[in-house]
């Protein structure tokens, strides 16, 4: 009953200086493990925006581009844990590095303190709407009868992911590196490649009918298209998460991993940010707290070492 | 097309006097930002955005289009008052801005870089208003193995810059390559030449590099020349009418190189991905082979100039091509500009020209305003920079570098950044006194990453074998050209 009154309070009053009884000892410093521009980025400052007005944090967003975060999370990893320091990355490139050169990386998942979720990147795989097949079977179908496909991607996990199906149908799925999202709606759009890896830019072509799903490719199927069904479903066992979370440097005290957390989550439930990120990234806010998001980080590394056979 | 009352209501809601207002902040910053090595309009962008959350939708989208353009200017004014290029794609317009300058003529050499800017810009704004649907339709149907036959064409024309060596030009284009190799590659993603550093893993950052080899290489060439008493550090300005102004006989002596400029930096402008800096090398290098006459180029002839900057400014019209014509951004700044509209809650897709029609419109209006106000902004920040590089050397060099540094932190995310800016300044000091061409280094690096992008994707659609070409006539048609210009050029040599 406590809870919950404190949780109406807290939605009554968003303004409220007083979400905890942690406050920093100065500006918080979040830096954002891609550049200007990106998704992370824009998802980071509109967080931080908005985290700002609702505690009265001074909230400094600072990008240290390199190597999809990596780059990043190693200087985050020298800072202080006095709260004054946070990082938002993305799962999967660092869930990748720690599978395929441990030795490299300068960091275990355990030099950080995880604060929380901000949302999910839904990847599907997607095709021409006038593409002669309809589902992962009907490509893998294609693929045999015609010499082989061409399948856009633009990170590791959804080559493996592609691999595995290739070995367990014998279809013959070409890759096709490509920068960005939007680099792949243009090829597919243009008929340049057979299908294509995609998480959001795809959308607005559904609705105008230019383009149709073929398969989900996270655990779960899409939230914008639940009748589409996922690769791990058409029997493959495989799925790639890319979860956007915010972490701190080892040792965080728990009053203040209890007060940015909350913040974080006030700040996913505003309609602002609620909107801004359902128009960005075509999916809703989801936060998970500092133990599931720790939960969820050891979940992600062990299907990353199931996709690279590990 | 939409009906006319929505595109009369677009530019309506466009000519408002608080439009008018964010366009002129939006211009001035953006020429500031330029003129500044190592900050530039994106950066500016990106942290302008957070900042338009409060305004309405077209006034957001006005501003930032009114930063973008500003920095299409503001990058050469530093390139041609102290050959130190405020954005890469302003390198080449110190080639004859900076000699025109050290002549006394500082600000005849910024205007014309001025008007050789307003008017790419219009002209490619012009093709974007009138044409971008069919377009936008038509630069879909270039997939990776044309775009990879586009970039071949390219290093064809730019081959015209290498000097007066052949070898040296040769080995310059071959470093540029190898720095852009280090990188993950993009096939499999296994990191190279990283030495360990995860900072490398997305490659050499483009801007830090820029910096050093063209800016910071310049000031350490300065300030090591320096010494003995003060000296300003420009030379001092003829006082005369003609050495200040462009006339009109002038500027319309250089509507070739603009008219090429402006149609190479459109056609490459819609053509995701190959950027302004290869523009701005390309029309140059065209209008450096095919339009002689006047000064020689690289001693101050306005053709050098006027090409350069209509080509590099006319980028940013076509850019929106893509975007407008069938929703995805053709460049970095044009992403930044889809997440404004994003944040308001305007999706950017096929369907925006029918759902957002006056906005749209009221967009074309504030990039026809936003020009005009680069005319008239610039027009009053070249007297002030003009006036600012009348300060000793001694002030201006060192301050210029401090910018440098603090620009190259900001955008490139820290000290490491700062560090490839100085290895990369060094390097172009050496190579310069080996007489190897920095600027065909630098082209040859911006391309090579695009280009094995590019050629990585075409070997795999092709499937490794060149005779599925015959399915790519438009590819084989610019391979022919890229051969025929090459033989061409080697012949004039």
């Amino acid at each position: 009953m406590k809870r919950l009154l404190a949780g109406l309070a807290a939605l009554a009053l968003t303004a409220a200086p007083a979400l905890a009884d942690w406050s920093p000892k100065g500006p918080i410093n979040l830096y954002i493990g891609f550049g200007a521009g990106g998704e992370t980025d824009t998802l980071g400052r509109l967080v931080a925006e908005e985290m700002k007005q609702s505690t009265g944090w001074n909230i400094v967003v600072d990008n240290k581009p390199g190597g999809g975060g990596m780059a990043m999370f190693t200087q985050l990893n020298k800072m202080p844990p006095t709260g004054q320091f946070l990082g938002m990355g993305v799962t999967m490139p660092v869930l990748v590095n720690l599978t395929i050169r441990p030795d490299e990386v300068p960091f275990t998942l355990d030099s950080f303190t995880y604060i929380g979720t901000v949302a999910l990147a839904e990847l599907a795989i997607v095709a021409p709407a006038d593409a002669p097949f309809d589902d992962l079977a009907g490509l893998i179908e294609f693929s045999k009868a015609n010499g082989g496909a061409t399948i856009g991607f633009d990170a590791p996990p959804q080559k493996l992911l592609v691999d595995v199906v290739n070995a367990q149908s014998g279809a013959d799925m070409r890759l096709v590196s490509m920068e960005s999202s939007a680099e792949a709606v243009q090829n597919l759009l243009g008929g340049h490649v057979t299908a294509a890896f995609n998480a959001g830019s795809h959308i607005p072509y559904l609705e105008t009918g230019e383009l149709k799903m073929i398969a989900g490719a996270n655990e779960t199927r899409p939230s914008y298209s639940p009748d589409t069904p996922t690769v791990e479903e058409a029997g493959f066992g495989v799925y790639v998460d890319p979860w956007y979370y915010i972490a701190a440097p080892k040792g965080l005290p728990e009053e203040a991993q209890t007060a940015i957390g909350d913040a974080l989550k006030a700040a996913l439930d505003s309609d602002t940010v609620k909107t801004a990120i359902e128009n960005t990234m075509h999916t809703e806010p989801v936060f998970k707290g500092p133990a599931e998001t720790r939960a969820m980080m050891e979940a992600g590394l062990a299907n990353v070492k199931t996709l690279f056979g590990k | 097309m939409p009906p006319i009352e929505t595109i009369l209501a677009g530019f309506a809601d466009a000519f408002t006097v608080l439009n008018l207002a964010f366009v002129i902040m939006g211009v001035a910053i953006g020429q500031f930002v330029g003129a500044i090595p190592g900050i530039g309009p994106v950066m500016a962008m990106a942290i302008a955005i957070p900042f338009t959350f409060s305004l309405s939708p077209l006034v957001a989208i006005s501003f930032l289009v009114g930063i973008n353009k500003g920095g299409l200017f503001g990058g050469a004014i530093p390139a041609v008052l102290i050959n130190t290029p405020g954005t890469p794609d302003a390198a080449a317009t110190a080639f004859d801005g900076y000699p025109l300058a050290a002549s006394g003529k500082p600000r005849k050499a910024a205007k014309m870089a001025l008007y050789a800017s307003v008017t790419g810009d219009t002209f490619s704004d012009l093709v974007l208003i009138v044409a971008s649907a069919p377009i936008a339709v038509l630069a879909l149907k270039l997939g990776p193995v044309e775009i990879c036959a586009v970039m071949i064409l390219a290093f064809a024309v730019i081959a015209g810059l290498v000097g007066d060596s052949l070898l040296k030009g040769l080995v310059a284009a071959f470093l540029g390559l190898l720095m852009s190799t280090i990188r993950l590659d993009p096939e499999q993603f296994s990191p190279r030449f990283d030495f360990g550093y995860f900072q490398l893993y997305d490659g050499l950052d483009l801007v830090a590099v820029a910096v050093g080899m063209l800016a910071v290489a310049e000031i350490v060439r300065r300030i090591a020349t320096a010494g003995g008493p003060p000296m300003p550090a420009a030379t001092p300005q003829i006082d005369t009418r003609a050495a200040k102004t462009v006339s009109w006989a002038e500027y319309w002596s250089c509507r070739g190189a603009m008219a090429r400029g402006a149609l190479i930096g459109t056609a490459l402008g819609a053509l995701p991905g190959i950027g302004s800096t290869a523009a701005a090398f390309m029309s140059y290098a065209a209008t450096k082979r095919t339009d002689p006459g006047g000064v020689p180029y690289g001693q101050g002839n306005l053709k050098g100039i006027a090409a350069t900057e209509s080509a590099n400014s006319a980028v940013m019209g076509a850019n929106l091509i893509p975007l407008l014509g069938i929703g995805i951004p053709g460049s970095v700044s044009a992403a930044l500009l889809i997440s404004a509209f994003v944040i308001h809650g305007i999706q950017p897709g096929p369907l925006l020209f029918r759902t957002q029609g006056e906005l749209i419109y009221g967009l074309f209006g504030a990039m026809l305003m936003a020009n005009l106000c680069n005319l008239l902004v610039g027009h009053l920040s070249l007297r002030a920079w003009t006036t600012a590089v009348k300060a000793p050397a001694s002030l201006i060099f060192p301050g210029a570098l401090i910018f440098c540094i603090a620009g190259v932190y900001l955008s490139s995310g820290g000290l490491f950044g700062v560090a490839v800016m100085f290895i990369s300044a060094a390097v172009s000091l050496v190579l310069t006194g080996a007489g190897i061409p920095v600027v065909v280094l630098l082209i040859a690096f911006f391309l090579g990453r695009r280009f094995e992008t590019a050629l990585s994707q075409s070997l795999s659609i092709l499937n490794g074998d060149p005779k599925n070409l015959v399915q790519h006539p438009v590819a084989l048609i610019l391979l022919a050209l890229s051969v025929v210009l090459a033989v061409w050029m080697a012949r004039r040599r």
